[in-house]
């Protein structure tokens, strides 16, 4: 039984490298089929619309780019595996220097942003599938078509204007009050690391700034989340080993969620993967948004200065995230329902 | 449990589906009946109603569903928790879908004796209660429970699992089995076994037994009574052998005799004509009259009432109720 | 003892070869398609406000082709309440208001122009975008991932393992990516949006062809000598298509969401076009004052979005089951 477990494990740790190459591949063959020439590499490189034949050259030279494709791929991914993610063009610092300090904040955010609409996208999808066709489900449904269809700016700036403008109830924009002090940085992540340093002031500041847009970003999921989980949940609740369930005496409670629920989560944890990818996404504009200073703002910025090493440094950390968040998922699913663990 | 004139309705998109009607059963303690019928009779809702586990469009809509001296039709929640278990037990017919997918056979038969010695306030150890599990899974003639008892339900066979079922109910002690087509879903050589489980247990423990079935040969080998339903009615009820050799009612012989015969060469095999009732807007008058090759002009108007005829109950016209 | 289940409609079934029982899976028609949708009132309402959405992006798209081809600029902007490049600076600002009607209802932005009259300006662009993208993506889809799924092998694997690494990401992030390599302009943001939309469509398409290449008509097919080309063709497209129809509509609105979120980054964006989600972003520096700047465009994303959304739900009932691929 453990072995099962662990060869599982191994198999989808290499499923998931192997899918990492392929996406470090998929990134490199766009760039060289949308960048198809050396001349065109090197002057993006440099980030210099006017620079000279000469200079091109010496980049070209620097940075092997009339070399074989395969090689270059080869001493791209070789780079992306020691962290090497190019150099800025706007900066000329190593990317990952660049990213560093705004990475641990992007994820913080998203994860709790995730977390928070999970929870509540999987209760208001509970409660919608035991109200079946009742009015609790159709105010559920229309929540979640609003929801899901409003562009994520649209949530951002109602939440921004509502509740930091004109209830004054939260800040409206940035991490953390800018007057503080940071403590020291162990993880990057402000609130964790004000935990860590037992710095209150701090974290509760950063808690507040923390709130509407991790709220902005369970928006995105929460429909989503709370549809598959009615569906799955609805489906969990009709069959056979519901009613036995029923027939060994259990109360309806331990039914509905012990039972139930159980096997309707199960579904849902695959949703939450695919929600990640979507919830990064949708971070660069929350970001945006709330002058919140993470990965997606640093992408913004590299956006508008036309730093095309940045954003593809972007594009293949958020793949990396991504595909470990699909990984980590496919443990949970596993550990949820042994039916799998055979695969 | 006494079926008294039970009506059960159902409230779907299309309309109101009458799924049961006028149903009349006794059932009385350490007999065995056989509930026989084609698909969407009715014979399924029957069982479900007498565990209230209908779905929640359905509704009793008339008479009363005696259990135990209580009608569960009106019966609070409580008492009806009590009575999932303890008075009645319902197994089902998808192996598959039984037992939960997620937890371990030994977790899931102590959750029902856990659940057994919390309603009748006995007391519960841990190792008593696995010590059980297994013996009831010996009960049942399951080889080898110690190990079964560690597995998954994905990792048994659907014998094993239906055993495990069986198994589980037996833990609860009910005076009432209710099974729903539990050996449809297996092959010959296990449903064979299942069976004469079934009856082994059923004389063990004097349990009453429906049997739900749409195959009269099952029926047959396992119950002593048999009743043969037809679009939600109740049309010929009597001893199960008395029934296959002189079945009254047209129906219940189109049935018997549409069943292949190994002994004999029969010749073409025989089907009834015509399709299901359509349950939304049955047939007037008897709902049978459609595909019925004796049926009478006041076959079509009237719906005949239940006549009792050497020793069995038929729904007929052809038996009795034709006073014009 | 023989078991023989007796079926609902009274006939004993023999086993007979299933290959003379079904010849072609049944396909549905639009006209049922339509009676299905106006049975369920807000998929209906859903599927007028789609109608009138793609209505109106044809008709200004051929008054703003039309303008530009005769040099008469007046074109672009006869259908619309006010002249929505205009400046005129006396009316900066206003807030929604009934005054004018309609040109006010989503109130003026700082260069005094109706907001109103700049986003419909700019609806041929989004309506395009939804119908070439998801176009472009299903036949793309269909041919790799039908013969994926039909030819299986290493085919397959390249295929699964192809649509894995671009799923992998998030569609904004590619699509940023991808955006910022080829260029500016509408066009460059087209095909951005088509390279990286078709995986979930091939992925679809696969899993159609791994369960129809096995039904009877097509060994039927294979036994009277049609080559494989012919039997995709005949018969394992043609019964792919109609369970996308409802993602596919679905995803329009993904597509415009998708869109929107682009040009508020301000990727694709000209200044001469109004685009949705730029005009929500040029309203930031008026937040939270002059709200209706940022706020009115998402509005109005967010409708259309709603109206595909419905009517992609509703056709998401009709074929059954949750959404999968």
């Amino acid at each position: 039984m453990v072995s099962n477990f662990g060869l599982f494990v191994v198999r989808r740790a290499i499923n998931a490298a192997v899918t990492l190459v392929l996406l470090i591949a998929l990134v490199f063959v766009l760039l060289h089929v949308l960048v198809p020439s050396p001349v065109a590499m090197a002057r993006i490189i440099t980030g210099n619309p006017r620079a000279t034949p000469a200079i091109l050259a010496s980049i070209i030279k620097a940075n092997d780019l009339d070399a074989p494709l395969y090689i270059q791929f080869y001493n791209y991914l070789i780079g992306i595996l020691h962290g090497n993610f190019g150099t800025d063009t706007l900066y000329h610092v190593p990317e990952l220097q660049e990213m560093q300090a705004y990475l641990p904040v992007t994820l913080e955010l998203v994860v709790v942003g995730q977390i928070i609409g999970v929870l509540i996208g999987l209760y208001t999808g509970a409660i919608a599938a035991a109200n079946r066709n009742r009015a609790p489900d159709y105010g559920m449904k229309a929540l979640y078509l609003t929801t899901w269809s409003a562009p994520i700016f649209l949530v951002g700036f109602i939440m921004q204007l509502v509740v930091a403008y004109w209830l004054n109830l939260l800040p409206a924009t940035g991490v953390v009050d800018p007057t503080l002090i940071p403590p020291p940085a162990v993880t990057g992540a402000p609130i964790i690391d004000a935990l860590l340093a037992q710095n209150w002031v701090y974290f509760w500041s950063a808690v507040q700034h923390l709130i509407l847009p991790a709220f902005a970003i369970a928006v995105i999921g929460f429909g989503l989340v709370t549809r598959l989980g009615r569906a799955s949940m609805i489906d969990a609740l009709d069959r056979d080993y519901v009613k036995l369930a029923y027939m060994k005496g259990l109360s309806k409670g331990k039914v509905v969620w012990g039972t139930a629920f159980r096997n309707a989560m199960i579904p849902i944890i695959t949703l939450v993967a695919l929600l990640f990818a979507f919830s990064v996404g949708g971070a660069v504009i929350i970001e945006d948004v709330f002058a919140y200073h993470g990965m997606g703002f640093f992408t913004v910025n590299a956006i508008y200065n036309d730093d095309y090493t940045a954003v593809l440094a972007f594009t293949v950390i958020t793949g990396i995230a991504v595909i470990v968040a699909n990984f980590v998922a496919d443990i949970l699913y596993a550990v949820a329902d042994p039916r799998v663990r055979l695969t | 449990m006494d079926v008294e004139n039970l009506a059960i309705t159902y409230r779907t998109v299309y309309g109101t589906l009458k799924a049961l009607n006028g149903v009349n059963l006794t059932v009385g303690e350490g007999e065995s009946v056989a509930l026989v019928g084609e698909s969407g009779c009715g014979k399924s809702t029957l069982g479900l109603a007498i565990v209230r586990l209908l779905p929640l469009n359905a509704s009793y809509s008339a008479g009363r569903l005696m259990l135990d001296g209580k009608d569960v039709a009106t019966m609070s929640n409580r008492e009806v928790v009590r009575m999932r278990g303890s008075t009645a037990f319902m197994i089902f017919q998808d192996p598959l879908n039984t037992l939960n997918p997620v937890k371990r056979v030994d977790v899931q038969m102590l959750e029902a004796i856990h659940s057994r010695a919390r309603h009748t306030n006995a007391p519960f150890s841990e190792g008593e209660a696995r010590k059980e599990a297994v013996k009831k899974l010996e009960d049942v003639r399951m080889p080898d429970p110690e190990s079964i008892i560690t597995r998954y339900p994905h990792q048994l066979s659907g014998g094993q699992i239906q055993r495990v079922v069986i198994a589980m109910g037996l833990v609860m002690r009910p005076k009432l089995m209710i099974a729903d087509e539990p050996t449809s879903a297996l092959d010959v050589t296990v449903q064979a076994q299942v069976l004469k489980l079934m009856r082994e247990l059923q004389r063990e423990y004097r349990m009453s037994i429906i049997f739900i079935t749409h195959d009269i040969n099952v029926a047959y080998s396992i119950c002593d009574r048999m009743v043969v339903m037809y679009a939600g009615e109740v049309v010929e009820m009597g001893e199960a052998g008395h029934i296959t050799r002189n079945a009254l009612h047209p129906y219940s012989q189109a049935l018997i005799a549409s069943v292949p015969r190994t002994t004999k060469d029969q010749g073409r095999l025989t089907s009834i004509s015509g399709s299901a009732a359509n349950m939304l807007s049955p047939p007037s008058g008897c709902r049978f009259h459609p595909r019925c090759p004796y049926a009478m002009e006041i076959c079509s108007s009237k719906s005949p009432p239940e006549t009792e005829k050497d020793g069995a109950l038929v729904r007929c016209f052809l038996h009795g109720g034709n006073t014009s | 003892m023989a078991r023989r289940p007796i079926r609902s409609s009274g006939q004993v079934a023999l086993k007979t070869g299933s290959a003379a029982a079904e010849t072609k899976d049944v396909k549905k028609g639009a006209s049922f398609y339509l009676e299905y949708i106006r049975k369920d009132k807000p998929a209906f309402v859903g599927l007028l406000i789609i109608a009138a959405f793609m209505l109106f992006a044809i008709f200004e798209a051929i008054m703003q082709e039309l303008a530009n081809v005769i040099g008469q600029p007046d074109l672009g902007w006869m259908l619309l309440p006010t002249n929505p490049l205009a400046l005129t600076f006396d009316l900066k600002l206003e807030p929604p208001s009934l005054a004018d009607f309609p040109a006010n209802i989503l109130g003026t932005n700082f260069q005094g122009q109706s907001i109103l009259s700049r986003v419909l300006y700019a609806t041929p662009h989004d309506a395009a975008a939804s119908v070439i993208v998801v176009g472009s993506a299903i036949v793309v889809g269909m041919f790799l991932g039908t013969a994926a799924g039909y030819y299986g092998g290493w085919v397959d694997e390249i295929m699964m393992r192809l649509t894995d690494a671009f799923l992998a990401l998030p569609a904004l992030v590619l699509a940023i990516a991808v955006a910022i390599l080829i260029g500016g302009g509408f066009t460059a943001l087209l095909y951005a949006l088509m390279i990286i939309w078709w995986p979930t469509y091939a992925r679809f398409f696969r899993a159609q062809a791994l369960t129809l290449r096995n039904k009877a008509y097509v060994e039927a097919s294979k036994l009277s000598g049609s080559n494989s080309f012919a039997i995709l063709v005949k018969h394992i497209i043609p019964n792919s298509v109609d369970p996308i129809i409802a993602y596919a509509t679905l995803d329009m609105g993904t597509v415009i969401l998708t869109y929107a979120a682009l040009a508020f980054l301000g990727i694709g964006v000209s200044s001469d076009y109004p685009e949705w989600g730029a005009e929500s972003a040029a309203g930031l520096q008026f937040f939270p004052l002059q709200w209706w700047y940022s706020i009115m465009p998402g509005v109005v994303i967010a409708i259309v979005v709603v109206a595909f959304t419905l009517v992609g739900d509703r056709l998401q009932d009709l074929i059954g089951g949750r959404t999968t691929y």
